[in-house]
């Protein structure tokens, strides 16, 4: 079951201009570039990006950019106090005549899920709190990538990373529930699999003045381990399952845009992935493999 | 000493062959180091690994500019000057190149006569079915042609740097299989053995001034526009033909096509454009091969071909 939505209806109404040129040095099969690429798309060409270091600092190292939009580099911690600096310096300009309002620019801060959900937290919550007019655009791959897949606050418990190796052993945090705890005016999470949803809530978004979070999960070939073909197979199964929720809130209230109608096994969607092996050789993991589908089970009876 | 330099793409196994030379040497009593080089590098992008072998400890770390043996994973990346597969051939005593067309190799005519073919791909995709699991064939290239290292000294590496990182048992005796054919397929090279230092016969002794490198630059202060890495020419990254990255090529048939779009908007390099008609059209000088299009095209109208020239 889905919403309606207003702008986006079929394939053949999404952009058709790439803001993004090729040659870019990431995976091939990149589920964080996909994202980018479709938020790009319907965003337009009037954006700062405001990059906190991970993979897709890659995209703009020197001498090298796809973009044609403007890129700004900062830490890791730094990315939401980077875009309060160029929201504030674009306001001054246009409020003091010397650049003409059509000039305006999206602020975005592109981030992975490593600066998203622990290192540039803080810095984010002040940007929230100030109201600032901003988007904040999270690929989630659920670790940190860029560096070689180490534990973050986003990987899913029982997944295997490079500092996790019998499996991650705590819950993946609540990124989308802490950004809806500052009552911004829109939280959403995206899929590229999904890539009129996705557009829709970039349309939605829009419309709204202040701090936006587009939160999308980030296939990962390298990281997960699976064949790159696959990504889409595996960002619909993450859908399919139910562990990746397709939801917004507007001012605080959820809705979730996709629900399925029969929710397939979660095993489904571990099984393919290397990072969840050892949860079904040499010997099933029943107690987790339960476990994590009761989590899934509990939030989707909870879910509006 | 011995210095091996290895190239490949992320995923070919460089880092795991460098190992695999490094170990294998050292199971044939001689001392051995091994290094990938770490940067920026994702799968298919060009990566690079180096070993050195020696009868006595090696002190010597870094780069291996002037090489003895360069083992190429992959000749595409002879077209591909960014990748530096070339720097310090002149003085190479041999050049390995996985590839089953040596005529047709991008090479200067000064190097033709040092170069060693075999095509491995094929062996790989035939022992293990997967073509870019190159490791344990590159390795066993790269240990056969030094000479100096016996096979028993090959499997075991073979076996240690493959457990490792995590493949199967079932597959370790694959591996051991393709590298012992591997290994039978090529003819040693000459190599020198004084009992305190081993070298590769034809190896020229170049000037110390060449292994300890150069004399550091001297950076003064400039100005924050020529001072920080600033790219002022926007959407310049087309100049780097990630084509030939690709193992495989996506191939669109338009007589199947429905022209429904998906691989276009599925696409994550954005390399499917759709012509007037609304047929998609895939960039080469840009395609990475991932074959994501050829899964999500419903129709079944993309086929992947094996992919044979750098773009
Ligand atoms: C304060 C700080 N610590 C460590 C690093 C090194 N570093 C660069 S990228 C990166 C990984 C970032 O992970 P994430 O934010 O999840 O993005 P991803 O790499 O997954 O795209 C790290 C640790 C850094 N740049 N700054
Ligand atoms: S490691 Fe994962 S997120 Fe990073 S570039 Fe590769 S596929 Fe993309
Ligand atoms: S294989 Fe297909 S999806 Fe992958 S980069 Fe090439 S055209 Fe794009
Ligand atoms: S996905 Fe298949 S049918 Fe659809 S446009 Fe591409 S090639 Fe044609």
């Amino acid at each position: 079951m889905r919403v309606a939505r207003e702008h986006f209806h079929n394939l053949k109404e999404l952009p058709k201009t790439e803001q993004l040129e090729p040659g870019s040095p990431l995976c091939a099969g990149c589920g964080g570039l996909s994202a980018l690429r479709l938020v790009h798309q319907v965003l337009g060409e009037n954006v700062v990006w405001v990059n906190a270091a991970g993979c897709m600092t890659l995209l703009a190292t020197f001498p090298y950019t796809p973009m044609h939009a403007s890129w700004l580099y900062t830490t890791m911690g730094s990315a939401a106090a980077g875009a309060q600096g160029v929201r504030d310096a674009l306001d001054i300009l246009i409020e003091s005549g010397r650049l003409p309002a059509e000039e305006n620019l999206h602020v975005v801060v592109l981030a992975g899920d490593g600066s998203t959900l622990d290192m540039g937290l803080s810095a984010t919550s002040a940007a929230i709190h100030r109201q600032l007019d901003f988007w904040y655009l999270c690929y989630d791959n659920e670790a940190y990538g860029n560096t070689g897949f180490q534990l973050s606050a986003a990987s899913p418990l029982g997944s295997l990373t490079a500092t996790t190796h019998h499996g991650a052993t705590q819950r993946k945090k609540d990124i989308f529930e802490i950004w809806r705890a500052h009552r911004p005016p829109y939280v959403a999470t995206l899929s590229a699999h999904d890539p009129l949803d996705l557009a829709e809530k970039i349309a939605r978004g829009k419309e709204l003045h202040g701090p936006k979070l587009l939160l999308s999960l980030a296939v990962c070939p390298t990281g997960w381990g699976f064949d790159p073909a696959l990504g889409d197979e595996i960002a619909k199964l993450a859908i399919e399952t139910g562990v990746w929720p397709l939801k917004e809130a507007k001012d605080g209230v959820v809705r979730h845009t996709y629900r399925p109608s029969r929710f397939r096994p979660v095993e489904d969607y571990l099984r393919p992935q290397r990072r969840f092996r050892h949860l079904f050789a040499p010997q099933r993991n029943e107690e987790l493999l339960s476990r994590l589908q009761q989590q899934v089970d509990a939030y989707w009876r909870d879910a509006t | 000493m011995i210095r091996v330099r290895l190239h490949g793409r992320g995923g070919h196994g460089v880092k795991t062959a460098g190992r695999i030379v490094g170990s294998a040497a050292f199971h044939a009593g001689f001392h051995g180091q091994d290094a990938p080089v770490y940067g920026a590098e994702r799968r298919g992008a060009a990566v690079a690994s180096y070993a050195w072998i020696d009868r006595g400890p090696i002190r010597e770390r870094g780069v291996i500019a002037r090489p003895d043996l360069i083992v190429i994973a992959d000749e595409t990346l002879l077209a591909d000057p960014a990748s530096g597969v070339l720097a310090g051939a002149e003085t190479a005593t041999a050049l390995f190149v996985n590839t089953d067309r040596v005529e047709a190799l991008a090479l200067p005519d000064s190097l033709r006569s040092r170069v060693i073919a075999a095509d491995l791909t094929s062996r790989t995709l035939a022992a293990l079915g997967r073509a870019a699991a190159l490791s344990a064939s590159l390795g066993a290239a790269a240990v056969r042609l030094l000479g100096a290292v016996p096979l028993d000294a090959l499997l075991q590496a073979i076996r240690d740097e493959l457990t490792a990182i995590g493949v199967a048992p079932t597959e370790l005796g694959k591996n051991e299989q393709l590298a012992r054919d591997v290994f039978a397929l090529l003819q040693p090279l000459a190599f020198a053995d004084t009992g305190k230092s081993l070298s590769l016969a034809a190896q020229s002794a170049p000037a110390a001034s060449e292994r300890t490198g150069g004399s550091m630059a001297q950076v003064g202060y400039e100005g924050v526009m020529r001072g920080t890495p600033s790219i002022l020419s926007g959407g310049n990254s087309a100049a780097r033909h990630t084509g030939a990255w690709r193992v495989q090529r996506p191939v669109i048939d338009p007589a199947l096509c429905s022209r429904c779009g998906l691989c276009f908007v599925q696409c994550p390099d954005g390399v499917v454009s759709l012509d007037a008609e609304g047929y998609p059209v895939i960039d080469y000088d840009h395609c990475k091969g991932c074959l994501l299009c050829q899964r999500v095209c419903p129709v079944g109208a993309i086929h992947e071909e094996r992919e044979t020239r750098a773009w």
